[in-house]
């Protein structure tokens, strides 16, 4: 538990152990199937083929690179370790390039668009933000997973995160049922703030970019002063 | 042998990982026109489940004012949302199967499904808050230029503080 490359080599040894049966035949069925599905779903709608087919890929993505984003705000906290932190800020980096091109030609196309029209996730931010972020970083630390990796490590075979799994639907039912509550508290009185409206779309750009550097270099930095588990990279 | 070994094997680097996922997330939003969101899609099987036993939550609060607006063939089960849920957990079992990895793993003991329990039910009623998780209103939402991703990226960090403090009283 103290550190995720301590839990990684107890892995590594469980899986040596457990190689011998060959699993080979159930992935090429595996395949044929998603193919299959891939076909049906696309048929229904074509929307569903590319969900299917970027979500097919974003689960091996995190299985095989054991991406974790519990690791990355924890493991800076707990060990000193914050690999997974600058390949989420390298993620950043790359995903803000990419998301401004694409709100620049919608922008372009059409100069009166509205916020809720520009492509990307907006939502309104205020003191609910900050206390759902608290409640959910509580959570994904006790629960040792958070939702993407509960989905993977579902495909993965723990069978304690079906158990997170039906927690979360239970905390989202909650949460969704009590929303009038915080709706007039907190949340009516709130926006969405699209950065861009305030200081340009290119400035924006420009100060997340060197502030998502920044954070890299301090990241790197930090890694190296206090990481316990030294070279876990 | 060596490629396939490297590839399907052995663990991909954490800093290929993040560029994947993030030129992932940016085909998503260039293909389809929506980011990636984990959070909705649970949402909805939960509202599947609780309909399915009487309940009513088309008439709570909630939807009249944040709408969901499912639009021509979509339901609680057939959506988008779910698509992308279920093929994220095929596509990891298809990656242990590729690398004869699966493992089933049985559950320990009663604290640790009380630690699960509790961590999911406060995950998921905190992401009702931040409208998202660490996908929705993080990971999607930061690249979006929108200043919830910010706050939620600077608040995870206080709660997965609080977090250690929990496990390290409990647990080690």
């Amino acid at each position: 538990m103290a550190s995720s490359r301590i839990e990684e080599l107890k892995r590594q040894k469980k899986m040596e152990v457990s190689k011998k049966r060959n699993q080979i035949p159930y992935a090429i069925l595996l395949t044929i199937a998603v193919l299959i599905i891939y076909l049906i779903i696309t048929k229904y709608q074509i929307t569903f083929g590319n969900y299917w087919v970027i979500g097919i890929l974003l689960g091996i993505t995190i299985q095989r690179s054991r991406f974790c984003f519990v690791a990355s705000v924890r493991d800076p906290i707990m060990v000193g370790s914050t690999s997974l932190l600058k390949a989420i800020l390298l993620a950043f980096i790359i995903s803000t390039i990419g998301f401004f091109i694409i709100q620049y030609n919608a922008i372009a196309s059409n100069p009166d668009i509205r916020i809720q029209e520009i492509p990307g996730q907006f939502s309104p931010v205020g003191i609910h933000t900050a206390i759902g972020a608290v409640l959910f970083g509580i959570g994904m630390v006790m629960a040792g997973g958070c939702v993407s990796g509960t989905l993977t490590r579902l495909g993965e075979g723990y069978a304690i995160n079906l158990v997170v799994l039906v927690g979360f639907i239970i905390g989202s039912i909650l949460g969704t049922k009590h929303f009038s509550f915080w709706d007039k508290l907190l949340i009516s009185n709130a926006e969405a703030i699209y950065i861009p409206e305030y200081l340009g779309l290119f400035p924006t750009l420009i100060l997340q970019l060197a502030l998502l550097c920044v954070l890299y270099y301090i990241a790197h930095w930090y890694d190296k002063k206090s990481n316990i588990m030294a070279s876990t990279m | 042998m060596g490629l396939y070994y490297k590839i399907v094997k052995k663990p991909w680097p954490y800093w290929v990982g993040g560029i994947l996922l993030a030129l992932l997330n940016i085909s998503l939003l260039l293909i389809t026109g929506s980011v990636w969101g984990v959070t909705t899609g649970l949402l909805y099987w939960g509202l599947f489940i609780i309909e399915s036993l009487g309940a009513n939550p088309a008439s709570w609060y909630y939807f009249n004012v944040y709408s969901p607006g499912f639009r021509g063939g979509y339901t609680l089960i057939l959506n988008p949302h779910s698509v992308l849920n279920i093929a994220i957990i095929i596509g990891a079992l298809l990656a242990v199967l590729w690398a004869n990895q699966y493992k089933f793993k049985k559950i320990k003991n009663m604290k640790q499904i009380f630690f699960a329990l509790a961590g999911g039910i406060l995950m998921g009623y905190g992401s009702r808050l931040s409208f998202g998780c660490n996908i929705g209103a993080y990971f999607s939402a930061i690249p979006s230029f929108s200043l919830h991703g910010w706050v939620f990226g600077v608040f995870i960090f206080v709660g997965a503080y609080i977090g250690t403090r929990i496990l390290y009283k409990y647990i080690i």
